[in-house]
């Protein structure tokens, strides 16, 4: 039975799966909903499944096709992919669920095949160890995920779907010169060959700066944000909280292994840290300021979102010194990101469907009628805030202390500043949810799966909060961030 | 190299620089895609001139030819007073400014293009890749052109995602627009024996392309496309399948490369161990039933984006009214 387990090829059934289940969603319509419901679970049990795999066998890599890199594709997954399908897994379930209640008819038809297609695109790039497959993957998650914005179907989705379309068409464009820089100079496109072979030469910078601008293009990173608040804001309620939470991490998450792995023993403390640095804390001070400006909750949240991946990229320049606490604190930032920012955007999405707008002066004591919704949109804020005890806490600490090691004072300004101004955009929503309006809209009633779901996933970004040792020591397997840990 | 190609591979590149240049700056959408058409024809050109006939095949029926016909299918949609060129044509406010903000992307395009020129120089002229180690494992592979080698089953699961990626293009173009199925304007009596004639020879064409492809250019990807061309061919001549074969058939017929290639994925990670690991005797008789269905879908998917939207909701709508 032990056998069975840990030789079984969950990683492979984690992007055939949902891709047959698209597959099946666009044939059978009627069935879409439990079709797709059906496999979102069986892949998070998969997840499972190869978790356990891991832990007993160590890292996971499956030659496709039996050739091997460098003629064929491998996948591969350590601990810290391992974690992102965890995320991917959970974020999706919830999705799903609440989907099942949100979408209807027509939409309904539409949206599963594209979300199971988005898993198995997810999927895919979280497994994948060669850049090409990567390329692969971003063209299959840019459809989708654009395709999913349109699906709103209003005008300003449209526009911001075109945008969001162009946006990532260039970024992965840019992320394919490079790969083709990297295959003419070194003669392989998988990871692990690439690391052995290449050498410091303008091959390498080139690649980096196309790769590079590629990617934080399709993460947002200040000042390439300018996508980022219309697809995510106007896009249905479910698809903003993929693309928050799930989406643009995946971009992030191919640049953060590309760095590890090729760029910085080539090329660090050549200033592409501080420069990304530097970036983190424009777009942490610019998003939050614009979240604090808006009228409109969805476009608040969607600049939180621009503020929380500069976080992300402020770990770049205090890994020098501070290591696996940067990076930890990274992966921390990542996981309880993706859990509240879900939450918060279904959130939004009940009180848009309760009061049929998302005026944030009008959200007319809210907290009196839809406590649950408010009580998930509280939690979550305390994990974006980093208030204790939540996973955003834990990030945000983490790195608070590899920056204060360091004696990086601007950081530290910078990471206070952001939290008071998220604390106060927060607050800000929180105190019109406690008031009365001057007009009162009528109401509609708001589904009880889609209350649960929203609190549940707030929930889980503050029980984050308690399960760093775990958690920490599952992203070491494989020693993602080559710091020669012991794997347990 | 002899002078007489030397002259005709600047004059291909000069024509493609010049061809790009109008395509962008010409006022007139319609010219301006003409133009663009004529750019992806040159542009297969210079792939034979590069020898990689594979990828002229490719550009000459996807890039000039579907591409050309989609762009044409937008424009006829586009209200008069929308189809025009913006970036041609500058607002008038602009004009008189000699620093604004249009000169940044053209600095940044210029740099980057320095950069990568300079990089392109300091590379080999010649890089042998991965081309020894497929021409090795080239027998075993079940086909004798390298890249069909590759694209089926060296990097199959490559082909697998692409195919699918597709798919999820005509999902998403179905989910913004509905099929416009009643449209069936008295087709000319050139168009109509035109598409008489030639749709069978396309047939022909289309699986003579997918059958060369084991040993010589051609393939699943350029068999669809010519497919692809017939289907738009016989959607101008005004032809239109009935309704009830545009339900779960079309369907079908639009998942059946995927379905298939998952479907051969599962079973060989099942008999073999490895995702799309070929038996050598059978490699190739494998190669060939998943290029095939690739080939009816490619085809399928290709005419189905020049409908240009989702046939299911136009019945949905005869239904209310």
């Amino acid at each position: 039975m032990g056998a069975v387990f840990t030789e079984f090829p969950w990683g492979v059934i984690l992007i055939l799966l949902p891709v047959t289940g698209g597959i099946l969603c666009f044939l059978w319509p009627q069935i879409a909903k439990i079709t797709g419901l059906f496999i979102v679970f069986v892949v998070a049990l998969l997840v499972v499944g190869l978790a356990w795999q891991i832990f007993n066998n160590g890292v996971y890599r499956h030659a496709v096709g039996g050739w091997g890199a460098p003629l064929g594709v491998d996948l591969y997954a350590d601990g810290l992919s391992l974690l992102m399908l965890a995320i991917t897994a959970l974020v999706g379930m919830g999705v799903s669920v609440y989907s099942a209640a949100y979408f209807k008819h027509e939409q309904a038809a539409q949206f599963w095949p594209l979300w199971l297609l988005l898993l198995a695109a997810l999927n895919a790039l979280f497994l994948s160890a060669d850049i090409f497959n990567v390329y692969v993957t971003f063209e299959l998650m840019g459809l989708a995920a654009v395709a999913l914005v349109a699906l709103a179907g209003s005008r300003e989705a449209l526009g911001a779907a075109m945008r969001y379309l162009l946006a990532a068409l260039l970024g992965s464009l840019a992320y394919l010169l490079g790969v083709a820089l990297l295959y003419h100079g070194f003669g392989t496109v998988d990871i692990a060959l690439l690391v052995e072979r290449a050498e410091p030469s303008p091959v390498i910078w080139a690649a980096l700066g196309l790769m590079g601008a590629g990617l934080l293009l399709k993460t947002a990173l200040f000042p390439l944000h300018f996508w980022l608040p219309p697809a995510h804001a106007s896009a249905p309620t479910p698809v903003s909280a993929l693309l928050s939470a799930l989406v643009v991490k995946a971009s992030f998450y191919i640049l953060l292994r590309l760095w590890l792995e090729i760029f910085d023993p080539l090329v660090g403390g050549a200033g592409v840290e501080q420069l990304l640095g530097l970036l983190g804390a424009a777009a942490i001070l610019w998003g939050s300021v614009q979240a604090l400006r808006q009228t409109r909750l969805k476009l608040l949240i969607a600049y939180s979102t621009v503020a929380q991946v500069g976080y992300l990229f402020l770990a770049f320049p205090l890994v020098a010194a501070a290591g696996v606490s940067a990076w930890s604190a990274v992966t921390y930032l990542v996981l309880s990101h993706a859990l509240a920012k879900a939450a918060m955007f279904m959130a939004a999405g009940n009180l848009l469907c309760f009061g049929g707008h998302d005026r944030i002066t009008d959200l007319d004591r809210v907290v009196q009628r839809l406590p649950l919704t408010a009580a998930a949109f509280a939690l979550a804020g305390v994990s974006i805030m980093g208030l204790p005890p939540s996973g955003g806490f834990i990030g945000k600490w983490l790195l608070l202390e590899a920056a204060l090691m360091q004696g990086r004072w601007d950081l530290v300004a910078v990471m206070i500043l952001g939290g008071l101004l998220a604390a106060g955009y927060i607050f800000k929503v929180l105190g019109y949810a406690f008031t009365q309006a001057d007009i009162s809209h009528e109401s509609k009633a708001v589904p009880a799966s889609m209350e649960w779901t929203a609190l549940l996933l707030a929930c889980g970004a503050i029980l984050l909060g308690f399960l760093a040792v775990p958690v920490l020591s599952l992203v070491g397997i494989g020693d993602p961030f080559g710091i020669g840990e012991v794997r347990p | 190299m002899t002078l007489l190609t030397w002259i005709f591979d600047s004059l291909l590149g000069l024509s493609l620089l010049w061809l790009a240049w109008r395509a962008l700056a010409c006022p007139n959408l319609f010219k301006a895609i003409v133009l663009f058409v004529a750019f992806g024809l040159l542009m297969a050109l210079a792939w034979v001139r590069l020898a990689a006939p594979d990828v002229a095949l490719a550009e000459a029926a996807i890039g000039a030819g579907l591409t050309g016909a989609l762009l044409m299918a937008a424009l006829a949609k586009l209200h008069p007073t929308e189809a025009h060129n913006d970036f041609a044509v500058p607002p008038e406010k602009n004009v008189t400014k000699v620093w604004s903000w249009q000169w940044l992307p053209a600095i940044t395009i210029l740099l980057v293009t320095t950069g990568l020129g300079y990089v392109v120089l300091s590379l080999p002229p010649y890089a042998t890749g991965l081309s020894t180690e497929v021409a090795a494992n080239l027998e075993i592979s079940g086909a004798s052109n390298p890249v069909t080698a590759v694209l089926l089953n060296f990097r199959g699961y490559d082909t697998l995602l692409e195919i699918v990626v597709l798919l999820l293009a005509l999902l998403g173009v179905w989910s913004l627009n509905s099929a416009d199925l009643d449209h069936k304007a008295a087709p000319g009596i050139v168009l109509d024996t035109l598409a008489r004639l030639l749709t069978p020879i396309f047939i022909l064409v289309a699986a003579y392309l997918l059958w060369v492809g084991a040993h010589a250019p051609g393939g699943a990807f350029q068999a669809g496309a010519v497919l692809g061309a017939a289907g738009v061919l016989l959607l101008l001549a005004g032809w239109r399948p009935r309704t009830g074969l545009m339900a779960l058939p079309l369907r079908l017929v639009l998942v059946i490369g995927p379905a298939i290639f998952v479907i051969v994925a599962m079973l060989t990670l099942l008999i073999a161990g490895q995702m799309l690991e070929y038996p050598p005797t059978q490699a190739g008789a494998l190669i060939l039933i998943l290029e095939t269905a690739a080939t009816v879908s490619i085809g399928v998917t290709l005419a189905a984006l020049f409908l240009g939207g989702d046939p299911r909701k136009n019945n949905r709508n005869k239904n209310h009214t």
